[in-house]
């Protein structure tokens, strides 16, 4: 009797009010779906970090025939010069590994990674790729000294540190994550006015039933209830659409990014699911919390 | 059942207070007629009693409970044992009789067995039976009040405010209404009608307040409306 009657009021309100209805189911599934986006990203970025930074190393990169960078002065590194270089690397502070990477290896390397540009590999030839250490760090993220100590030094190119590649990518991603999160938090806004704005039309429709509820005992729950109802269903309808937003967003971004980035640490479906159920949690909290100061400012009790 | 205590109220941005130090007490089962001009201070008498509005000063009383500290969580029970009519009816335009009467049960949360049975005799009682289906426009405004009063009647309230119940009504349909009022007193609630009507008044010789610029200026038993009358 009561959820019966409750329900075809707020069916009745909901229809009543069909465009703000609308407007409110977009602005949130929008402001919900931009949420979760940046909570995705959160956890993607926390995922790479956690597979790049156990993988990033040193590069040092020694003088070939063709290298061009001023440090070589046009000359190639001697055999006597390398094997006194790799010995001195490994004998400095924090250096855990250090690997030679010979031209053939490189080739392969090089190969494996432009699979996809057949024109760029087979316009390489072996004796184009620059000889290397890869050197690993004990602890990746004091690189500065060992970068330092090795630059200028005879037979050195250059030193490149992967992790500074990684986190260009990093920082990209952070800021895709705090303009989805920054959009999120105009949208919520944007949402609470608007269920603000519909809860007080349907009251104004209603007030002469509502006048006669207060008038006849109804308790404060059973007269705001309906359009507090309101709220909720709008809410929840805008929320299935985030997760439909969500769910393509991972479908078509996320494991397009993983796919290029971050080998293995694929988001998985639990995240998804973790983040699709939080955001529809935020978004009926709101809507309750939206519809519950509006109704105390328009519905007397 | 109803007691006032020394009560004033003043409106916000308002310098004359609508009820002036008013003290009377309304025993159960009793009818009481409030009159007074307009702007006397009979609205907010019942607004009072409804806790729709609070006194600055003074204390009420109503069916037994001290209005002053009554917390607003509970206010919708006190109401519960109030009914209400007024002069404008204030139906639902949307909803035929039985189910007008009907909604003042079902917001409180009544079973729908119990509606059924309760709903026909109260339709009865007013005497609208076999217009239980007909919507409020197609009814007389002697006959819309009577819906009223069924539904202010169907919860068995211990009071019932009527503030000028044939304000909008002829003469001789007011006649009507006074007997359904009368007959709801008998079965042991208490009215108490805010009234212009003298001729109303004169006729059921009941207990006659009357107010004037919020001060109660007659209280007699059996009396009249207007002394000049």
């Amino acid at each position: 009797m009561r959820a019966n009657f409750i329900f075809s009021e707020v069916w009745i309100g909901l229809r009543r009010n069909l465009t703000m209805t609308i407007a409110v189911v977009i602005t949130v599934a929008v402001g919900m779906g931009m949420l979760g986006i940046g909570l995705m990203i959160n956890t993607q970025v926390g995922m790479m970090k956690d597979f790049w930074y156990d993988k990033v190393e040193l590069s040092v990169f020694l003088c070939g025939k063709n290298t061009t960078m001023p440090s070589c002065k046009g000359k190639s590194i001697t055999t006597p010069q390398t094997n006194a270089l790799e010995a001195e690397i490994k004998g400095m502070p924090g250096v855990q590994q250090v690997l030679y990477e010979d031209q053939a290896q490189a080739y392969k390397n090089f190969q494996q990674s432009y699979q996809a540009n057949k024109a760029l590999v087979e316009a390489t030839r072996v004796e184009d790729m620059p000889t290397s250490f890869r050197v690993k760090l004990t602890d990746p993220n004091n690189y500065q000294p060992t970068v330092q100590a090795l630059q200028g030094k005879p037979g050195v190119a250059q030193v490149t540190n992967q992790k500074d590649l990684v986190n260009n990518l990093f920082g990209l991603l952070d800021q895709l994550r705090y303009g989805a999160v920054g959009l999120a938090v105009v949208l919520v806004l944007a949402a609470a006015l608007l269920i603000g704005n519909t809860v007080r039309l349907s009251a104004f429709n209603r007030r002469r039933e509502t006048g006669i509820m207060r008038l006849v005992g109804a308790s404060n729950l059973y007269i705001q209830l309906p359009f507090v109802m309101e709220g909720v269903i709008s809410g929840l309808i805008g929320g299935v659409f985030a997760a439909i937003v969500l769910i393509v967003a991972k479908v078509f971004l996320f494991e397009e990014i993983s796919r290029y980035f971050a080998f293995g640490s694929q988001l998985a479906w639990n995240d998804v699911a973790w983040v699709i159920t939080l955001t529809m949690v935020i978004g009926v909290v709101i809507c309750v919390l939206a519809s519950f100061v509006t109704l105390r400012r328009y519905l007397r009790v | 059942m109803i007691h006032f205590d020394n009560v004033t109220k003043v409106y916000a941005n308002q310098n004359r207070p609508a009820l002036d130090h008013v003290s009377v007490d309304v025993d159960k089962g009793e009818f009481v007629f409030l009159v007074g001009p307009s702007g006397s201070g009979k609205s907010t008498f019942l607004r009072l009693v409804l806790k729709e509005e609070r006194p600055n000063s003074g204390a009420i009383h109503v069916a037994g409970k001290d209005l002053g500290r009554l917390s607003n969580f509970k206010v919708p029970h006190l109401r519960r044992r109030i009914g209400c009519v007024f002069q404008d009816f204030r139906l639902l335009p949307n909803k035929n009789v039985y189910e007008n009467v009907a909604f003042a049960l079902e917001v409180i949360g009544k079973p729908r067995r119990f509606i059924r049975k309760v709903v026909p005799e109260v339709i009865e009682l007013v005497g609208l039976e076999g217009k239980a289906h007909r919507m409020p426009d197609e009814l007389s405004g002697g006959e819309q009040q009577r819906v009223a009063m069924a539904r202010a009647f169907v919860n068995r309230p211990m009071i019932l405010l009527a503030d000028e119940p044939t304000g909008n009504i002829d003469p001789a349909t007011s006649i009507g209404i006074m007997k359904v009022l009368d007959r709801i007193n008998r079965t042991g609630t208490t009215v108490v009608m805010a009234t212009h009507d003298a001729a109303i008044v004169d006729s059921m010789r009941k207990r006659v307040v009357e107010l004037e610029d919020g001060k109660i200026v007659r209280d007699q038993s059996r009396g009249v409306y207007g002394q000049a009358y």
